[in-house]
């Protein structure tokens, strides 16, 4: 890889890094759900620095050109990421269902009239 | 004296129809309680039913038909009633109905269900719902053994164990269909169908409609195989 190239990739990857760093300093990103961002920063660094090891997936993986074995893992990435937060917001889906039935119920027996057993 | 039955009406935006449909519902049975669940309404639904003289479940914000009736439900399962019937706020249903299905409940089943296709004479809603009635309720029969005609019905009385069931927070609350009835097989609930008369409602939100119809239908195939294959956890809670 061109010392150009590795050089614009790697400060790509080291801004992102720092925004996660800052995300999760000021508290906007909550810490168990920052490590796989940081781990995503720490393989994008990675695969710059040892372009070896995506030739060696590429060929292993019977690909053509290692572009390609990129493009794939990225994409796959992406979508189980999103595929998790799919799961996560049927998991927040229930639990606002579930807490504002609590709440409608906790009114209810708040503006319940007196006289009732 | 009070009868151990409770009615729950979720009302979606029925503040015009919810005062006459009290009304009538104290008039054929004035032993029961009623509680109203307003599912997030923005024309004064709470304000109505509590001017008469209901108890309001008053859901913070819309959440839909099933989780609207399950919140009624846990309502009526906290304050040990016998038995819950829910009952449609639109007026499409008939108070004279409830006493046969509570009697039901009272007689050892867990779920009695109002069909409007055991019912003489009773509006069967348009040919596209007829269909996918007949599709559900084929699913069902094949996935349960259970012959229920109307599995849609939105005149149910539940007794205790079905109360328990419907009140997991798990149980399907998008519009409880026949993948509740999926479930409440598996939790080996007693199901049985008795004739329920329904009237033409003039309901301006009707969920079955255009291209929901078909987004209905698939979830629906998807949620009963949900329910069907489902974990035994899912009965539990």
């Amino acid at each position: 890889m061109p010392i150009r190239q590795k050089v614009f990739f790697l400060s790509v990857a080291v801004v992102l890094l720092l925004v996660i760093v800052e995300l999760i300093r000021r508290r906007r990103l909550r810490v168990e759900y920052s490590w796989l961002w940081i781990a995503s920063g720490v393989t994008i660094i990675l695969l710059i620095l040892r372009y070896d090891v995506l030739v060696w997936l590429t060929a292993t993986t019977g690909a053509v050109i290692p572009t390609s074995t990129l493009f794939f893992l990225s994409i796959l990435y992406l979508a189980l990421l999103s595929l998790n937060y799919s799961v996560r917001l049927s998991d927040l889906t229930r639990q606002v269902k579930e807490l504002a039935q609590e709440v409608a119920l906790l009114r209810a027996e708040r503006d319940a009239p007196r006289d009732r057993p | 004296m009070r009868s151990n039955v409770l009615l729950v009406l979720p009302a979606w935006n029925e503040a015009g129809n919810i005062g006459d449909v009290v009304a009538e519902l104290r008039d054929v049975r004035p032993a029961d309680d009623i509680v109203v669940v307003d599912d997030g309404s923005l024309d004064g639904t709470t304000a109505a039913a509590a001017a008469a003289g209901c108890v309001v479940v008053p859901l913070p914000f819309h959440l839909g038909y099933g989780a609207a009736v399950q919140a009624g439900v846990k309502y009526g399962r906290r304050h040990g009633y016998e038995v819950v019937v829910t009952f449609d706020a639109d007026g499409q249903h008939d108070p004279g109905d409830i006493a046969p299905l509570a009697a039901c409940i009272r007689e050892g089943a867990d779920l009695a269900l109002g069909s409007r296709f055991l019912a003489r004479g009773s509006y069967r809603g348009g040919a596209v719902r007829q269909a996918g009635r007949h599709v559900f309720s084929g699913l069902t029969w094949l996935l349960t053994g259970m012959r229920i005609s109307d599995p849609t019905s939105g005149l149910k009385a539940l007794g205790v164990r079905a109360q328990t069931l419907f009140a997991l927070a798990g149980f399907p609350d998008r519009f409880p269909d026949a993948d509740a009835l999926v479930l409440a097989r598996r939790a080996r609930l007693i199901v049985v169908e008795r004739p329920a008369r329904m009237r033409p409602s003039h309901n301006r939100h009707s969920m079955h409609g255009g291209y929901r119809a078909v987004a209905y239908t698939f979830n629906m195939c998807l949620s009963l195989l949900v329910a069907a294959a489902g974990r035994e956890t899912d009965l539990r809670g």
